[in-house]
């Protein structure tokens, strides 16, 4: 059986031994940082994530916790306009990870405190299923929103948005565009 | 999926306030929630007021997401008990879609499981349940159609209010087995929400299992919604609509879904 995901520059979980295959079996939680104030979300970066995700886990299981966060757990997506994490976690352990999760209350980054919480709006096995429903969920919001835009430049910045959820290309797309384009004021 | 309710906004003055906490559960995917008036009768002799249109907050309701429908706001009424003589009157009831009670005693539990008319017990979050919770008095309500709510903000909220909510949980769950639980926010400010799922997966932490967990934020909830509106049209068999025909009526009534039929079988 051919794996086309061991050519997509985002899947690593194949660990190619010489006598077996060992499948390192893992969980993307695809989570939604919502925060009050939109311009706040600028500020975040992976690493503000991954500390906060890994001091909730050790607050609320311990150093039982904090033993699991370190194995395999990191962060692997993050846009920082719509606020879109990817968390992967081993398959074992992700659901006590994901219990801890709702304890968030604020990110911190570069000594600025943002006030926040984090929705985990779906959780797959790779990270394809995760960008199929990501598409599905921006879709969604996209028609909540487009009605709601009173300008012109509000509707070029909602499609940006919708654009840049496009896997592969969507995602080189909004790293590089730059962030004075995207404004929902 | 299936439809999530949020049955524990906490009042308050600020309207903005309010309306940002619900817009943020319509983001979230929240189909229903209920405004909640807390009324402690022994401090200053508060009395039980009329809540507020719900009409009055906004002008067009956010849209859920993830459903074309717009959120709907219930109106929730806890009562602070301390004596049993607080559950007398009746006829304020009638303005609230749910009616909860929060019993500080052993008695109070017991009678507030077995006799009184509200839809949901409040289980202590914010300090040490002073007594524990008797078998029989727990199957008495759940006989009864009464459901269990653990409110989870403030385990977010605090580390030792944390670990009191979880322990009154674990405590409630060897009691009642897992049924007739329900968990809801507490939340006065948006930031305090969070998401169903992220809900029913902390439902592990209190001792429920993974079907126990979506249950307590979605299928419970229909049922206390439909509990209260039982309560409220009298075992659902007066129900009054402005400007319908009696005949037209007593139609509805014969469409009453089968958990509420059985409810009203059962309370007959």
């Amino acid at each position: 059986m051919i794996h086309h995901g061991s050519r997509n520059i985002f899947s690593s979980r194949h660990r190619h031994v010489l006598s077996e295959m060992v499948r390192l079996k893992s969980r993307y939680l695809l989570c939604e940082v919502c925060v009050s104030d939109r311009s706040n979300l600028l500020l975040l970066d992976d690493r503000a994530i991954y500390t906060a995700a890994k001091a909730a886990v050790a607050r609320a299981h311990g150093d039982y916790g904090a033993a699991l966060s370190s194995l395999g757990f990191s962060v692997k997506y993050l846009n920082a306009h719509t606020g879109i994490v990817f968390l992967r976690c081993r398959k074992s352990h992700y659901r006590l990870i994901w219990s801890a999760l709702p304890f968030i209350t604020s990110l911190e980054n570069r000594g600025q405190r943002v006030p926040c919480f984090l929705n985990c709006l779906h959780v797959g096995g790779t990270i394809r299923t995760c960008q199929k429903f990501l598409v599905r969920y921006n879709t969604q919001q996209l028609h909540r929103m487009l009605p709601l835009c009173q300008s012109e430049g509000m509707r070029w910045s909602a499609l940006f948005l919708y654009i840049s959820s496009l896997p592969m290309h969507g995602f080189l797309i909004a790293d590089n565009m730059p962030s004075s384009l995207v404004r929902f004021e | 999926m299936a439809v999530f309710m949020d049955l524990n906004i906490t009042y308050t003055t600020d309207k903005k306030r309010l309306r940002s906490v619900i817009e943020t559960a319509a983001h979230l995917g929240y189909s229903t929630v209920a405004i909640n008036y807390v009324v402690d009768l022994q401090q200053k002799k508060q009395e039980i007021g009329k809540p507020k249109c719900v009409l009055e907050l906004f002008d067009t309701f956010p849209i859920v997401q993830g459903k074309s429908r717009p959120i709907k706001v219930l109106n929730r009424l806890t009562v602070v008990a301390s004596r049993a003589a607080h559950f007398k009157p009746l006829r304020e009831y009638k303005a609230y879609d749910l009616v909860a009670a929060y019993p500080k005693t052993e008695t109070l539990f017991h009678a507030a499981c077995m006799e009184f008319t509200i839809d949901i017990i409040c289980v202590a979050a914010t300090e040490k349940q002073p007594f524990f919770f008797k078998r029989s008095s727990v199957e008495g309500a759940i006989e009864r159609g009464v459901f269990f709510e653990v409110s989870y903000t403030p385990a977010i909220r605090d580390s030792t209010m944390r670990r009191h909510t979880i322990a009154n949980a674990l405590n409630l769950m060897e009691a009642c087995k897992g049924k007739n639980v329900i968990v809801t926010s507490g939340a006065g400010k948006p930031l305090e929400l969070r998401g169903p799922y992220d809900i029913a997966n902390l439902g592990l932490l209190f001792g429920l299992s993974e079907e126990e967990g979506k249950a307590a934020i979605s299928t419970n909830c229909r049922a206390v919604h439909l509990h209260g509106e039982m309560r409220k049209t009298a075992l659902g068999i007066v129900h009054s609509m402005k400007n319908e025909q009696p005949l037209t009526e007593r139609q509805e009534e014969e469409d009453v879904p089968a958990s509420k039929r059985a409810k009203i079988e059962m309370a007959q």
